[in-house]
């Protein structure tokens, strides 16, 4: 309805989205119930081309009345704004067409949680924790649920939807730290399928990971090698995609630009995109503009092999289109290809001595230059083992420099995550600290 | 005060049936939170305006507090149907069947408006205002030579909130939020970097006048003028002289964070049992804002009913108050300070800040710098952090120089600085007399993202632990 309002107004062309979401949540604090929210939304996205010009709207008021006063408004004001020929729907090739088999995003079992069931689940996590550790100050476990369905059309004829549940439960752990310090430590299970979120051991996983962190010693400014955990290594992947990204290259806003074909990075590293991969977060036949998903290399043993490039972007850089942004991003390095087991203790003990990166404190980076420079948590490392935390330091570098010490690439991509990047070890990083 | 019921559809007597039903099953405070917003924006790239972006957000959120745990939800429709639902399924939190009815009382929350609006945006339409930023490019691209691409972002935003709670606190308020923000890229012999700035208040379109386009080119022009020159510094611990203005981000992360009693009823602040006793220099007062006219962070009645106020939350070093809401006010027994905010109705509300600054301390940045022999000086930031049990914060520095006896050298850029929370505040030996508030578009991402502000004299931190190569 929306765009034919929007074409009767006087649009070219339009393109629309509803997005409607169902989630509820439960966070136990101790043992007693905290807070329980529970919320239903629907939002209509709507993209209007007229003569050349774009305007991009969106309304949670859907009443007939009330959306063609806002469409009418939309149309209006995109008429106001100067011409941008490279704006419009996707060329006809690029959408995707068919009736490809279900991607496994849905599991019915969200209909029928209970809020009581999902108090229960919220303090399972707590109980297996609170009162059993003299020196855990509080423990606040979370449960949560959601379900979102998005239908999308076109006035070039597309029409889509896509249905998606997820699951989740977590836990962050206050301890008795040193002095007045109560550090905090956190652990989190998401999952697409009720049945498949491995819900045990969450609290106690949390408070494990705190307690091993309460003897923290600040090091010595120098060059160590590092392990970063696959719960946080794609803090250091994200860098790399944004410098891909039509947006950024366009604008000479990126470290990666004329980067296409040329060899950036070491031999080792190498991501792919596998958007039609079945019961993973992130699968997908098509993107916001229903132009097709495929597999494609990211980069391939240090090739840039594509840039992620939307319709808009293609005409403005007069360079094919692909994708607007990855769906499920996979690391493959030859521990994944040959699937050899790498884990954690094994990629510490291939750096030898080190930091193991646990979680990251703040920091940032450059998109233009790729310069970095990261707060860090974690552990010294000697050999394969955890010899102390650490604290109060920072890892600063440049993110092409970085990926070409990568030493090893482990085995252990979480399944949870929509970019399944697992623990990575790269060599002579430098850290500041005393 | 303006009327928004015809707006929402309901009337006084309508809210107080949704509270007694949010208290139906026990509930010790029950509030009902309407907003209607939207938001209009601009952006300028490759020299035209050529996108246009607009947003509406209706909708109402019903809370129920019991024994501080607390109960949320929302409707996108302010049918009394969807919303007795939505007190229903709050009133959840409590279990209580048999409750006795309460009356609600209504009375207007008194308060003082500290965002007028001379001149809205109605009077400055949109082709005005892509005339502005087209200027704006023009003037950027023929006063700073290196630049090769402008992207200028405007957005208006405009909340019109009506509420009422189970003590008969109604207010209904109109929050104006617009931010002009710029990014730049450079280019100079193959190389490329950027610069952003901006600036928010809680103004009409007059705020586009005041001379903004001077300062914000006057910024630019200043740091491209060493950005190539500039690199990440040798890491280590060393001193810290932090320009007045945005260094405000270390209050912010060092402090403000660990004072928002939410943390500490829930005993997980480094500062939890702090209150009342002296934690950094006698020079230092800090304070929490919500008074400061057309600032970002200013409120003319918090997200809970209670009046905008100025806070201190440390005097002369002793630590005096956190930054409550309801429900840490009703556990420590004081009056709520007006920090409980939220990011829309979709959101229960926290203790969050509002402009965080510290007030003037005596001598000149000049003097500070001069007393330092090896350290940096840093006035520019993008991002903060901070765990608040540890007390470890960071932020990002975009630029800053190199202090060589006394003296401002090399330019640097792009490295993180990271300290603990109570050490750091211990460590300011210095404090200027030159407090500012910096107007920029600070967003806070606690949980929920909320408009902020802060501000700093300039100071000396004795040691921080600054990021950088070898």
């Amino acid at each position: 309805m929306a765009v034919d309002i929007a074409l009767k107004q006087g649009a070219d062309s339009a393109k629309a989205i509803i997005e409607q979401s169902l989630s509820n949540s439960v966070t136990v604090l101790g043992s007693e119930t905290d807070r329980i929210m529970s919320s239903s939304s629907r939002i209509l996205f709507l993209d209007i081309y007229i003569d050349g010009r774009y305007g991009s709207f969106s309304t949670n008021m859907l009443r007939e009345e009330e959306l063609r006063k806002f469409i009418a408004s939309a149309v209006e004001a995109t008429r106001l704004i100067a011409r941008d020929e490279c704006r419009g729907l996707p060329d006809a090739e690029l959408y995707y067409r068919g009736d490809a088999p279900d991607l496994g995003q849905y599991d019915s079992r969200f209909e029928t949680l209970t809020t009581e069931e999902r108090i229960g689940f919220a303090k399972s996590v707590a109980d297996e924790v609170w009162g059993k550790e003299k020196r855990l100050l509080s423990i606040e476990a979370e449960w949560g649920d959601e379900v979102e369905h998005s239908t999308y059309a076109d006035s070039a004829g597309f029409s889509g939807e896509t249905l998606q549940s997820s699951f989740y439960a977590s836990a962050n752990c206050s301890i008795r730290g040193r002095g007045q310090e109560k550090p905090e430590s956190w652990w989190y299970e998401g999952s697409m399928f009720l049945d498949s979120l491995n819900l045990k051991g969450c609290g106690a996983t949390a408070l494990s990971r705190g307690l091993e962190s309460v003897n923290t010693k600040r090091l010595k400014t120098g060059r160590y090698n590092a392990v970063i955990e696959n719960t946080v290594s794609s803090k250091m992947v994200s860098p790399i995609l944004k410098a891909l990204m039509g947006g950024s290259l366009q604008q000479g806003n990126s470290f990666l630009r004329e980067s296409l074909g040329k060899k950036i990075f070491g031999d080792n590293l190498t991501l792919v995109d596998r958007p039609h991969t079945y019961g993973l977060p992130g699968s997908r036949y098509f993107d916001d503009e229903g132009v097709a998903t495929r597999e494609r290399d990211i980069i391939r043993e240090g090739s840039v092999c594509n840039y992620f490039i939307s319709p808009y972007y293609s005409r403005k850089m007069g360079i094919p289109a692909t994708i607007s942004g990855p769906s499920v991003l996979r690391f493959e390095g030859p521990s994944v290809i040959q699937k050899n087991e790498l884990s954690l203790p094994t990629l510490m003990q291939k750096a030898g001595r080190g930091i193991l990166i646990t979680d990251f404190n703040g920091g940032n980076y450059n998109n233009a230059t790729g310069d970095f420079s990261y707060g860090v948590r974690g552990f010294l490392f000697e050999d394969g083992h955890k010899v102390h935390a650490i604290r109060e330091m920072n890892v600063t570098g440049n993110i092409i420099t970085l990926w070409n010490n990568l030493i090893a690439v482990g085995s252990d991509g979480r399944v949870s995550s929509k970019w399944m990047i697992p623990s990575l070890a790269f060599e002579g990083l430098d850290f500041s600290g005393i | 005060m303006e009327n928004y019921q015809p707006l929402f559809g309901v009337s006084l007597e309508d809210i107080q049936k949704i509270i007694a039903s949010a208290l139906s099953t026990g509930g010790d405070y029950a509030d009902v939170f309407f907003e209607y917003s939207t938001s209009d924006e601009l952006t300028l790239r490759d020299g035209e305006v050529n996108s246009v972006e607009s947003s509406a957000d209706y909708g109402a959120g019903v809370r129920v507090v019991r024994n501080g745990r607390t109960g949320y939800a929302f409707s996108e429709t302010t049918g009394m149907p969807e919303l007795l639902r939505a007190a229903r399924t709050a009133a959840g939190i409590a279990s209580d069947p048999g409750a006795a009815v309460r009356q609600v009382q209504v009375h207007p929350v008194a308060f003082e408006n500290r965002y007028r609006i001379v001149r809205g945006w109605d009077e400055y339409p949109l082709t005005a205002r892509r005339e502005f930023l087209q200027g704006l490019d023009g003037r950027f691209r023929a006063e700073i030579p290196c630049i090769s691409k402008v992207i200028c972002n405007l957005a208006i935003d405009d909340s019109r909130i009506m509420f009422l709670n189970s003590e008969g606190d109604y207010f209904c308020d109109r929050r104006p939020c617009t931010t002009l923000s710029v990014v730049c890229i450079l280019e100079k012999e193959g190389k490329s970097d950027n610069i952003s700035t901006s600036r928010s208040f809680r103004m009409g379109s007059e705020m586009l006048g005041h001379g903004l386009a001077d300062e914000l080119i006057r910024e630019v022009k200043e740091k491209s003028q060493y950005i190539f020159d500039a690199r990440q510094p040798k890491g280590g611990d060393m001193p810290v002289v932090m320009g007045s203005g945005s260094s405000g981000i270390l209050l912010h992360e060092a402090i403000g964070h660990a004072f928002e009693a939410d943390f500490n009823r829930k005993g997980i602040s480094v500062f939890s049992d702090r209150m009342g006793k002296k934690i950094c220099s006698s020079k230092i007062n800090v304070v929490d804002d919500a008074t400061i006219p057309s600032n970002r962070g200013s409120l003319n009645v918090d997200d809970e009913g209670v009046a905008g106020q100025k806070t201190y939350m440390v005097t002369r070093g002793v630590l005096t108050s956190y930054l409550h809401d309801r429900i840490s006010a009703a556990y420590y027994g004081v009056a709520p300070t007006g920090n409980g905010r939220r990011e829309s109705f979709r959101f229960n509300p926290i203790p969050r800040m509002r402009a965080t600054y510290m007030e003037d301390g005596e001598g000149t940045q000049e003097e500070i710098i001069r007393s330092v022999k090896k350290g940096i000086f840093v006035d520019n930031f993008t991002n903060g952090q901070v765990e608040i049990g540890a007390g470890d914060f960071t932020f990002y520095v975009k630029s800053g120089f190199l202090i060589e006896e006394g003296r401002l050298t090399a330019p640097i850029k792009d490295v993180n600085i990271i300290g603990n929370g109570p050490e750091a505040l211990a460590d300011i030996v210095e404090v200027a007399a030159d407090s500012l508030v910096d107007d920029g578009a600070w967003t806070c991402g606690k949980d929920q993202y909320c408009a902020v502000s802060c501000g700093m004299p300039s100071v000396l931190v004795k040691s921080l632990t600054v990021g950088g190569s070898l």
